[in-house]
């Protein structure tokens, strides 16, 4: 697992390099107050980009993600308006909660029933929610529970209580994916689907869940961006591409299998950092997406140093096997 | 050889199974029956149906009739998995490996779920279980990173860790040599007298019989009798396995000029899975290439084309052949008619007539344009002179049969003016018998133009009726070369079963 620690290393390394850069130009930037502020605005892509890397652990994408946050912020701008209360205040939250359940459990049925590749499937299910969004709320409003944001905001200190919820899940995560049973027939199936069946794994079940956990996470993702808003609207955000690159930053494969949640929460945390940090120096926030990009590719070809080198290496030492005995061998 | 009576329980039963692939009946009401303690040969030409046979009794595939039972227990919803419950441990040819994971992590994930040990002791359990099956790998080392030899190895540990009643082994010999098939075969005689089952499938005669009980011949899908090892020769056996319903026609062969040049001359080529060759082919030269499935022949033909990594060199007409990418070959004229029509050498969705003039739009162009009537008349003389039965050139390609597609794919190297070689593997594969001929009788009109070819087939009969020469490649090497005059089905494939009663065919012959 050395390997799996360049990716946190790297990220770790960004974020405190950012940082101190932007603090020592900008003493506001290391403030307690701003420094909360990132936090919370890191939480809708942090808990959406942890889902998106479990669907990237079996080889999947889900490119929905970002239109299920918002249909989730419309919903809640229904089911919990500043009226509601109490157990009434309940069912609106779970009535979110199942949006996400229900896009998960479609997405799945595309991808193992359809036999769809997932970025078409996932492609679908997001016109799909961007429509009924639209549909729901053509422009934004309708307030959303003051309550219910106060309370996911808050923090001791400066660090929101929901940070410390986020930073456990992930190291939890990592502890799952990499030191359980479950964790490795996860990854298994992520690097070889054919063999793992083979070996009598359910394939289908694992991929089913990891869709149906993403969807989850982008849900409770939908949450913060609600908190963030405060009010349903329908525009969708850019967290699709964005947890596909939090994911891929903190390590995680294309070709499934491979990935760190730690990793994960790190880069989005770094991602956020970018945004947070360009309105300091008056650039404009084009420059982000053109950091981002280019960060990414960097990555890739970082991460995957070690397979090339070692590819390389194999193509010119040719595998070859104990020669046959010519005139076909005959046994003895 | 244990020799189980017929008293002993049955552990795997497969009654009247029949299976299509598409157009292709695989597997027409084979039934084959394993006891306790016994090693059931299960053996056949390629594409006989033992894979596929293998594939049903393993839950991998659901055959579309016929029963499978394991240890006496009906296997209902066919997979890998309910298989495994009842029993079967099956060693995949192509390995169930998953290449990313450490061999710990792979030996773990192939135990049932109630068997393993606690994760975290998972290495040390890795180590005790290799020592135990005198495997000389270490238990953290990534699989990916194995000798062939080595993951077939861990393959059949792995299945033998499931315990099973019945264990299939298919081709697990394919990378070993001999003294690895030796130790191979004292573990599996092991198991054996602790009364496990075992199917073993394999093309190399010599090496099975030395340690089957009973034996079933499977030809083109259907089973051909089981035998008592001991009571049946390799040369009947032989004769079951080629054994043919329909006589095929070929197109006449002119002996070669003693004084016809080199086309194509290949020396110490070697990659990942074949090598070193040496092979020279002549002008008008049609070469067969012979062997069982895996070993090597069809990466060694896609080195030539630039399509898989190797060292060594190739020259074509003189010419050294730049090897890195398909364009230098094609450049210096050989083409490959690759095996996988769809994946590779069709564009599906596209015409026919596209697909026939892809690649040689330039000459039927005039400033850049491409000019239709002399498309149309460049394939309809081809198209005739083919026989390929169609609508209309611009109906898309996937909609013709099988043999009409490979017909398209042959056209393109008679619009090219310049091929000097054409690598052809498995030219006639899912074609039916009348189209066939067709695709012979332009093989070898190609020939007599001047142009070399290798062909790569699967079928020993249609290699020694086209070819003017036949070399066998076993575990990536040539191992036998097989000249005009000793041409013949049955010399092929005892080449490739190894079997040494080629000699004594003449004399004693099939009983």
């Amino acid at each position: 697992m050395r390997r799996g620690l360049l990716p946190l290393a790297l990220m770790a390394l960004l974020i405190v390099g950012l940082g101190a850069y932007a603090g020592a130009v900008h003493p506001v930037f290391v403030s307690r107050q701003n420094l909360g502020n990132l936090l919370i605005e890191a939480m809708p892509l942090a808990l959406v980009s942890l889902g998106q890397a479990t669907a990237l652990l079996v080889g999947g994408f889900d490119v929905s993600v970002a239109a299920l946050m918002t249909m989730c912020v419309v919903t809640a701008s229904f089911t919990m308006t500043p009226d509601t209360s109490g157990a009434a205040l309940v069912l609106g939250a779970l009535a979110v909660v199942g949006v996400g359940l229900a896009t998960g459990v479609f997405n799945a049925i595309l991808i193992r029933v359809l036999k769809l590749p997932s970025i078409v499937a996932t492609l679908g299910t997001l016109s799909i929610l961007e429509g009924a969004s639209l549909a729901l709320r053509a422009y934004p409003t309708g307030a959303i529970n003051f309550d219910v944001t106060a309370a996911l905001t808050r923090s001791v200190g400066f660090v929101p209580f929901a940070f410390v919820g986020v930073a456990m899940l992930a190291l939890l995560g990592d502890a799952w994916l990499y030191r359980t049973r479950t964790g490795l027939a996860l990854r298994a199936v992520g690097l070889d689907a054919r063999s793992s069946r083979r070996l009598g794994m359910a394939t289908g079940r694992t991929v089913l869940l990891a869709f149906v956990v993403c969807s989850l996470m982008a849900a409770i993702a939908g949450f913060y961006l609600g908190a963030e808003v405060q009010i349903g609207s329908p525009i969708i955000g850019n967290q699709a591409l964005e947890s596909i690159a939090a994911a891929v930053l903190g390590g995680a494969s294309l070709a499934g299998g491979r990935g760190s949640y730690l990793g994960t929460l790190l880069a989005a945390l770094f991602l956020t950092e970018i945004d947070n940090v360009l309105p300091l120096f008056q650039q404009p926030t084009e420059y982000a997406d053109m950091t981002i990009g280019v960060l990414i590719l960097l990555a890739l070809v970082l991460y995957q140093a070690p397979e090339l080198v070692a590819r390389y290496r194999a193509s010119r030492q040719p595998v070859v096997q104990a020669p046959a005995a010519p005139g076909g061998a005959p046994a003895a | 050889m244990s020799n189980p009576g017929p008293g002993t329980p049955v552990v795997l039963s497969v009654r009247g199974v029949s299976k299509a692939f598409g157009a292709v009946q695989a597997l027409r009401d084979v039934s084959v029956d394993c006891r306790a303690g016994e090693i059931h040969a299960l053996v056949g030409e390629n594409g006989s149906g033992k894979s596929t046979l293998l594939g049903i009794a393993s839950g991998f595939l659901a055959p579309d009739a016929g029963a499978v039972e394991i240890g006496g227990s009906r296997l209902r919803r066919p997979s890998p998995a309910a298989a495994r419950r009842l029993g079967v441990g099956t060693a995949y040819q192509d390995y169930s490996h998953v290449l990313g994971l450490s061999v710990a992590e792979n030996l773990f994930l192939a135990v049932p779920v109630e068997a393993r040990p606690a994760y975290a002791r998972m290495e040390a359990w890795a180590e005790e279980t290799l020592a135990e099956f005198s495997l000389d790998v270490a238990a953290g080392a990534p699989t990916g990173a194995l000798s062939l030899a080595e993951r077939q190895l861990l393959e059949v540990a792995k299945a033998l860790l499931t315990r099973p009643k019945v264990l299939l082994l298919d081709e697990p010999t394919t990378a070993l040599g001999p003294d690895a098939v030796e130790q191979f075969h004292r573990l599996v005689l092991e198991r054996v007298h602790e009364g496990i089952g075992i199917v073993y499938v394999s093309h190399r005669l010599p090496e099975v019989l030395a340690v089957a009980d009973r034996v079933t011949v499977l030809r083109d899908g259907v089973g051909q009798g089981t035998f008592d090892a001991a009571a049946v020769s390799e040369d009947e056996l032989v004769t079951l396995m080629i054994g043919r319903p329909l006589q095929v026609a070929f197109p006449e062969r002119r002996a070669l000029p003693d004084d016809a040049e080199a086309m194509l001359e290949v020396s110490g080529l070697q990659g990942e899975r074949f090598g070193p060759i040496d092979l020279v082919v002549r002008r008008g030269e049609i070469l067969g290439i012979a062997g069982a499935e895996g070993n090597g022949q069809v990466q060694f033909l896609r080195a030539l084309a630039g399509a898989e990594r190797a060292t060594g060199g190739a020259a074509c007409a003189g010419e050294r052949l730049d090897m890195r990418s398909p364009a230098g070959p094609l450049r210096a004229g050989v083409v490959l008619l690759s095996g996988d029509r769809k994946g590779e050498a069709l564009f599906p969705v596209l015409s026919v007539r596209a697909n026939a003039t892809v690649q040689v739009l330039r000459r039927l162009a005039r400033a850049g344009v491409v000019r239709r009537g002399r498309e149309r008349q460049a394939i309809a003389d081809l198209v005739a002179r083919l026989r390929v039965r169609m609508g209309s050139a611009e109906q898309p390609v996937s909609s013709l049969s099988g043999g009409n597609q490979q017909k398209i794919s042959l056209v393109r190297p008679f619009l090219r003016g310049d091929v000097k070689v054409i690598l052809a593997e498995e030219p006639t594969q899912g074609v039916d018998v009348g189209a066939r001929f067709d695709i012979y009788e332009a093989l070898r009109a190609k020939a007599d133009e001047g142009v070399a070819a290798i062909v790569k087939s699967s079928d020993p009969l249609e290699l020694s009726g086209l070819c003017d020469r036949v070399v066998v490649m076993s575990r990536g090497r040539i191992v036998e070369e097989i000249p005009a005059d000793e041409l013949g089905e049955r010399r092929i494939v005892e080449a490739i079963v190894g079997s040494r009663v080629g000699a004594r065919v003449a004399a004693g012959g099939p009983a």
